[in-house]
């Protein structure tokens, strides 16, 4: 494990602007998890409680977050739903509970990924540079690009090792579905006209989706295209976050196909 | 057909009811009958004598020797018995049944003169009409007992369709299944809306004493995550050296056996759900193998097959088999792959017999040869193993050695 960490603890390959807000009340884990971050390159910002984070999110000098499920005053689901009424940051939730009851709150409240204490650290930045690879994919990073993902000032470009599939090269296509328009360039997505803000990870399945319409995408296909997860990925989250995205585009644009996965409506 | 056999169970409670009920109307019907047979009995013979004595007094009065010829005066032609007592008292009457098909009634008295006079009535009427009712009771005592003990069975039937559904509700507690409830609990206030209580209250406290004790492990397994979050953690920022590995191995001991022991409690509460899909299995368990790190010499036979599968729950279950084989069994390691068949066995010692008939208990890795460990790997392993709906069971191969043989649905 250790050795795994050693390997992959690039401290070249992190850019040194890529900052993570932790939310995280018991005192050893913060600090050194902050530690273990800081070694993979990361800057780490900490706060040991709910109010105490969302005011450090409000200052937004951030590019991730990520949450304890379980802390005093406002938790970590809390915290992500609030987040989540104005901002499209992406999040990843630390549960000590691994069940259903933590899990599908978190993803229902908006975050895009989890990992259930104790998680060693190779997997939790495995899990950060999946989820910032999601967030910063676009090929041109375009300022446009801005109202779909997060809006955080100081937004490095794309994070190194980005995701090859999408980055192949700018394909600047407007994709119509109905009222739906995806801007596979600019990424920008509109219902009726109307700019629809996406969460990163959103918008990934989405685009994902879109690169295949009208054809039936598998959960593990999804989970391994738009979350890196290799065969043993939790589908729950594949399940949620078609859920979320359901509701700010329509229920009826994605399609579930029973015992196979889901589909987008042409 | 169930219904059937029940019905006609003859040691069903419902024919001993009936049988006591149709013992109590005999030895009702018979006491009855008995005391009125006694008594019309009785009246006939009062109203016999009074009838002969009338008849004699009549005779005696008139001068009419018509009516004077019915008169006997010869002793011999008497019945004893009517002789001695009219000798004795001067007047005297007896019922004469020795001619079995015309009983009479003798009435005698002493003229003054000493001589003896008596007449006798025939009774034969009245012996009809008794005969007559002593039929009508024995008929009627066996027509009533005729409807009273089958309507007493059904009567029967219904305490005993309740015993039998508090019957049916125990053995499904004792079945594992611990919601079942009679839900008769103090609806009429006898002795099986009783019993029926006790069932439930007891289902309840077992149900409550389970729930406390699952929930107990998965809170203290739940606990120890947040510390041993910070252990994991820190444990990887210790600078590399021989004490360093061994923090590490331990903690990773431990965390193992964290992680058990809340799947165990996850698959005891039953809130697991199993993600099934098809799996090549021959690939998939040689794949499994390799993320074990463990040495295994696998052998495929047959045609490929397709299971259908949870995946991330069989690789569980290989990865605690091949674990459990090299740390309780001896190298090499063989498994094995036959149609959707995955065979793990081992050379060591063997599976202990407690395993082999009572199956994985936690905690328990039986005799002390077999090494150490927790026991919790095969447990989880069992248990993951239904939730898949995959049969695993274990025994020992003739010439020694541990074989778990785990059976996967077909695809």
């Amino acid at each position: 494990m250790s050795h795994t960490a050693e390997r992959v603890g690039p401290d070249a390959a992190a850019p040194p602007a890529v900052t993570i807000l932790l939310v995280e009340d018991d005192e050893v884990i913060r600090r050194s998890v902050a530690m273990a971050l800081e070694r993979y390159g990361y800057r780490v910002v900490t706060a040991e409680d709910g109010l105490t984070g969302l005011e450090l999110f409000r200052e937004g000098r951030h590019d991730l977050l990520l949450l304890d499920v379980m802390l005093p005053g406002l938790d970590g689901i809390g915290l992500c739903r609030r987040i989540r009424e104005t901002g499209t940051d992406p999040i990843l939730l630390m549960s000590a509970r691994g069940d259903a009851l933590d899990v599908v709150s978190g993803l229902e409240a908006g975050a895009d990924d989890y990992v259930v204490k104790p998680v060693d650290t190779a997997v939790l930045v495995a899990r950060i540079r999946s989820l910032l690879r999601r967030a910063t994919f676009a090929p041109a990073a375009a300022p446009a690009a801005t109202a779909a993902t997060t809006a955080g000032p100081g937004r490095p470009g794309a994070i190194g090792d980005g995701s090859g599939k999408v980055d192949e090269g700018p394909r600047h296509a407007r994709l119509v579905f109905g009222d739906l328009a995806v801007d596979t360039g600019g990424l920008e997505v509109t219902l009726s006209g109307e700019p629809v803000a996406l969460a990163p990870t959103e918008l990934r399945l989405l685009l994902e989706f879109a690169a295949s319409p009208g054809i039936v995408l598998d959960r593990q296909t999804l989970l391994r295209n738009v979350w890196d997860y290799g065969w043993d990925g939790d589908t729950r989250v594949v399940d949620l976050c078609v859920q979320r995205l359901r509701k700010k585009i329509g229920a009826e644009r994605i399609e579930t196909v029973r015992g196979f996965g889901y589909k987008l409506r042409r | 057909m169930e219904n059937l056999r029940g019905l006609l169970h003859w040691r069903s409670l419902r024919w001993r009811i009936a049988l006591l009920v149709a013992v109590a109307c005999g030895a009702m019907a018979l006491t009855v009958g008995l005391l009125v047979h006694r008594s019309t009995y009785e009246r006939s013979v009062n109203d016999g004598a009074a009838k002969a004595h009338s008849v004699l007094e009549t005779a005696l009065g008139s001068d009419d020797p018509d009516a004077g010829g019915s008169l006997v005066h010869r002793t011999e032609e008497m019945p004893p018995d009517l002789v001695r007592e009219a000798r004795d008292r001067g007047e005297a009457h007896v019922l004469d049944e020795s001619k079995r098909y015309r009983p009479q009634m003798w009435a005698a008295r002493k003229l003054p003169g000493g001589q003896l006079v008596a007449v006798s009535v025939d009774m034969t009427p009245d012996q009809l009409s008794r005969a007559a009712l002593d039929r009508h009771m024995w008929q009627y005592s066996l027509l009533v007992l005729a409807v009273v003990v089958p309507l007493s069975a059904l009567a029967a039937e219904l305490p005993n369709r309740r015993l039998r559904r508090v019957a049916r509700t125990a053995l499904r507690i004792e079945g594992g299944d611990l919601a079942a409830r009679t839900g008769m609990r103090g609806r009429t206030g006898d002795e099986i809306a009783e019993i029926s209580g006790t069932v439930d209250s007891m289902a309840d406290s077992l149900r409550e004493r389970l729930l406390n004790e699952q929930r107990f492990t998965a809170d203290v397994a739940h606990e120890l995550r947040t510390p041993l979050m910070g252990l994991v953690t820190s444990a990887e920022l210790l600078p590399e050296s021989e004490a360093t590995d061994l923090v590490r191995d331990r903690v990773q001991v431990l965390r193992t056996l964290v992680e058990d022991l809340l799947e165990i409690s996850r698959l005891d509460a039953g809130v697991e759900q199993a993600d099934l899909r098809p799996v090549a299995l021959a690939d998939f368990v040689a794949e499994a193998l390799a993320r074990t790190g463990a040495e295994a010499r696998l052998a495929v036979r047959g045609a490929p097959a397709v299971a259908r599968t949870d995946p991330r729950r069989l690789d569980r279950i290989l990865a605690n088999l091949v674990v459990n084989a090299h740390r309780h069994g001896r190298p090499p390691v063989d498994v094995g792959v036959d149609g959707t068949t995955v065979v793990v066995r081992d050379h060591g010692p063997g599976f202990p017999d407690s395993l082999l008939t009572e199956g994985p208990q936690r905690f328990r890795t039986g005799s002390a040869e077999r090494g150490r460990g927790h026991g919790l790997g095969l447990t989880v392993a069992a248990g993951q193993a239904q939730l898949i709906g995959a049969s695993l069971t274990f025994h020992n191969a003739a010439d020694g050695g541990a074989v778990a043989t785990l059976r996967l649905p077909p695809g």
